[in-house]
This record gives structure tokens, sequence and C-alpha cells, in this order.
């Protein structure tokens, strides 16, 4: 359904600049990550549930200590959503 | 047991005596036979019984001439019922050889499991084959009973047939199912060297749940589960209580890995079952079977595996740069050891614990003859 809606307004003159500011979006966080980024923060905590569909991982972590070299910081529950990547990167929300 | 205390200390006349009266929609003086039969009943098998199998609830106490296994028997206990109540002589023909000593759970399972589906498949035939050894003259009493016979085989087959809560129909005793069950070997496993018990470690069992399941949606909404299909077809899942790991393929079976006892594999394996249910299959559970058990135990002493190579070379085989343990083949029971010099042996390959029970007490008195020093 979505995709054949996408084609017929994506295809304008908005939504083609739009795609490209997208697609340099896109480019330049990978990047950013890839070299900008360079503190590694460790967390551990209990393992309260985890799904593995589609290569994605989901874990759901309880009493969880985020610990970067600086400082520490503590947190009840915490829910990480986790793709492959060349670097290992990932995405986390509270 | 105590002799002596008869009664009280039989959970079957209990069930009995309670029950008597109210299942029978037919009855008159019918109920007040039964009880005295069955006082009569219980009082010669209590001078034979050397135990009360604990686990008799198990088996319907509508029905008093329960226990006759044989097809032989159900005329001589019709015969006896409605001729005389007071042939308690009759009895003592009574083979009881298939009540237990002591039944373990899985075996008590896996009759239930094959009595009820020898019920679900005989149900009417065999309340007709009831019906036949009747003298013909007593048409009114054995066709009550009978009737309750079958109505009780109907509510059954209308219950769940996944529960093995609900108490199987003995009466269908002139089929299979009690004569399959044999008198148990003690599960107590007394060995009478050494106080050693192997402790069960693993056991691997499989189960159906009968309907094609979508491993994606299972993956995607379950708790604790993991599908990556490039690696392996199938969701691996694990639950905490007990802690136990499952294979489940898309077709519907399953692999439950890691409970330490048989009745532990049959709840993990119900609960994964609960779970994929609770997800939206028509998952049931048929062909629950224990697959594999492991066992393990120390002897506490040393054992020189060389020499125990060389006296049983057709069944070790010991290759110590390859790996450290011997491994013994047993051949009755059909059990590999693996046989260490510290004097801790692994047994695994067993469908039953009493196997792993028996492949120890065979093995102990060969590796004593082999203690260092």
């Amino acid at each position: 359904m979505s995709s054949t809606a996408c084609r017929l307004y994506r295809n304008t003159t908005l939504g083609n600049r739009l795609q490209e500011i997208l697609l340099q979006f896109d480019k330049a966080i990978n990047s950013a990550l890839a070299q900008r980024v360079r503190n590694r923060v460790n967390f551990r905590g209990s393992l309260n549930m985890y799904r593995f569909p589609d290569n994605v991982w989901t874990f759901v972590l309880n009493n969880v200590e985020f610990r970067e070299v600086t400082e520490l910081t503590k947190v009840d529950k915490v829910k990480t959503v986790a793709c492959n990547s060349k670097n290992t990167g990932s995405i986390t929300t509270e | 047991m105590p002799s002596a205390p008869l009664r009280p200390s039989r959970p079957l006349a209990r069930g009995c005596l309670l029950t008597g009266p109210s299942p029978t929609p037919t009855a008159g003086p019918l109920p007040m036979d039964e009880e005295t039969y069955l006082e009569l009943y219980l009082d010669q098998c209590a001078v034979q019984d050397d135990l009360v199998p604990p686990r008799s609830p198990l088996f319907s106490p509508v029905v008093p001439y329960v226990y006759t296994p044989h097809p032989s028997n159900p005329e001589t206990t019709f015969n006896s019922h409605h001729e005389s109540k007071e042939t308690s002589g009759d009895f003592s023909s009574v083979d009881l050889s298939f009540l237990p000593d002591e039944l373990t759970q899985e075996n008590k399972d896996q009759a239930v499991i094959r009595s009820k589906h020898e019920i679900e498949e005989n149900c009417e035939a065999q309340s007709q084959q009831s019906r036949l050894p009747l003298p013909s003259g007593q048409d009114v009493g054995p066709s009550l009973d009978s009737s309750s016979l079958s109505n009780s085989h109907s509510h059954l087959h209308l219950g769940d047939a996944d529960s093995i809560q609900s108490s199987p129909e003995k009466p269908n005793s002139n089929s299979l199912p009690l004569a399959s069950i044999t008198p148990m070997t003690p599960m107590t496993p007394v060995s009478e060297c050494c106080g050693i018990v192997p402790q069960l470690q693993n056991i691997v069992s499989t189960v159906n749940l009968a309907c094609k399941l979508d491993l994606k949606k299972i993956a995607l909404h379950a708790k604790n589960a993991e599908y990556n299909p490039k690696r392996f077809a199938a969701v691996i899942m694990r639950i905490r209580e007990p802690r136990t790991t499952a294979l489940i393929f898309s077709s519907g079976k399953m692999v439950c890995t890691g409970a330490k006892s048989e009745e532990q594999s049959r709840l993990a394996a119900r609960k994964y079952a609960r779970v994929v249910q609770k997800l939206g299959f028509p998952a049931r559970f048929l062909d629950f079977k224990i697959q594999n058990m492991v066992g393990s135990c120390d002897v506490r002493f040393s054992i020189r595996l060389e020499g125990l190579v060389l006296t049983h070379q057709q069944f070790s085989s010991y290759e110590p740069e390859l790996f450290p343990g011997l491994i013994y083949r047993m051949v009755k029971p059909r059990i590999v050891l693996l046989i260490f010099v510290s004097g801790k042996v692994v047994l695994t390959g067993a469908k039953e614990r009493s196997e792993i029970y028996e492949a120890f007490e065979n093995i102990y008195p060969i590796l004593k003859g082999f203690r260092k020093a």
C-alpha cells in the first residue's frame, strides 16, 4: 500500500529534493558515527527480555549501570535496539 | 505399609466411597452394593497387598472392579458381583501385579496417555465389549454399570485431550493399557554396594504442537526468542522456570532441552506450548516423548582407565590424546558412559531414568575392580 502511494508523490520536485537530502543525512551520520565518535560506554545489568527477529536485537535490561571512564549512571530499565553494522553501532532508548 | 488401618490409608477407598453414589444416574440399590462390594474387595486386597500404590487415585474410582487387567477377570467379577456379594474369594485370583510399587511421573503419564489414546479410540467398542461377557440373567445390574462406564468415557472424550490430570478410565483394562504397565523395578535407586545415586543433569524431549507456525511472528512477539533463519531454521526460546531452552520449528515440532527431571521437561514443554498458543496459534500437545537423559555421578576413587580398556575392549574406547575420558558403550541397558580418571562418571543415552540407574549399578563393581592404589 505505502510503496505505490510513495511512488506517486515522491517523484516530484519537492519529493526528489527531500530524498537527496535524506541520502546526504544518512551518509553524514554514518561517517560521523564512524569517525567522530570515540568514547566508549560500558553498561551492565540483569537481562529481563531479549528478542532477535530479522537480525535486529531488542534487549530489556533492569538495574543497569552505564559506565564511562568519567562517570557512572544508574538506570532502572533500559530498552536497547541494535542491528549489525561494520563498527557495531547501536541506538538506545529509555 | 501398615495393613491395620485400612480404609483411612487408602485414598482410593475414600475416593470410591465419596463418588460411588453420584456419577451413576441410574443408581437405586446399586451404590450400596458397590460400597459393600468395594469394602469386601479392599479387605481382601489388604491381605494380599504389600504396598499401597501412592498413585492409585489416578485410576478411576468410579468403578470398583477397576483392578482386573485380564480379559477373563471381568467375567468373574461381573458374576461374583451380581451372584454373590460375598465372593471375596474370587479376588484371590485378581492379578494386582500391574500396580507398581512406585510409579514415576513419566511412566504414569505415558500410561495415562496410552490408556487415554486407547480409550479415545475404542470407547464405544469397549463399552460394548464389557457387555458381552455378562451372564444373561443379570441384565439390569451390568448394563447399569456399563452405562456408567460409557458415561464416564464420554466425559473423558469431551474433556481436554491434553490434560493429563483427568483420570483415565481404567475399566477399559480389557485392552492393552493396563497390561502394558509392567511391574516396575523399584525406582528408588538403591545400589547394594554403595549409596551413590547418579543425578540427572539434562533431559531432551520432543513434542508435536500439531500446527504450522509462523516463526517470524513468534520471534517478533515472544519474549526471549531468537530467530536467525540464515543460521538455523528454528526459533530458539528460553524460559527461566524450569530453566530450559526450546527449538521450535515451523512444522510445529518442538525440542525441549535443559530440564533436570522428566516432570520438569514436560512442564517446560507445556509452558512453551502455552506461549505459542497465546500468540494465536492452535497449539496442542501431542506425542510428548523423552529422547535422551543424561546423568552424572562420582565414585570417589581414582580409576585405572588403561586397565579397564584392556579387559573390556569390546565395550570401551580410550584415546587419551583425543579425549581424556574412557567411552564405555554398555550393551544392556544401551547406555554410553564417559569414565574419567578422577572417578567422575557421565551416563547418557537413556530413555528412562531406570536405565541410568541400572547402567551405574552395572559399572560400579567393574570400576571398583580398577581402583587406583
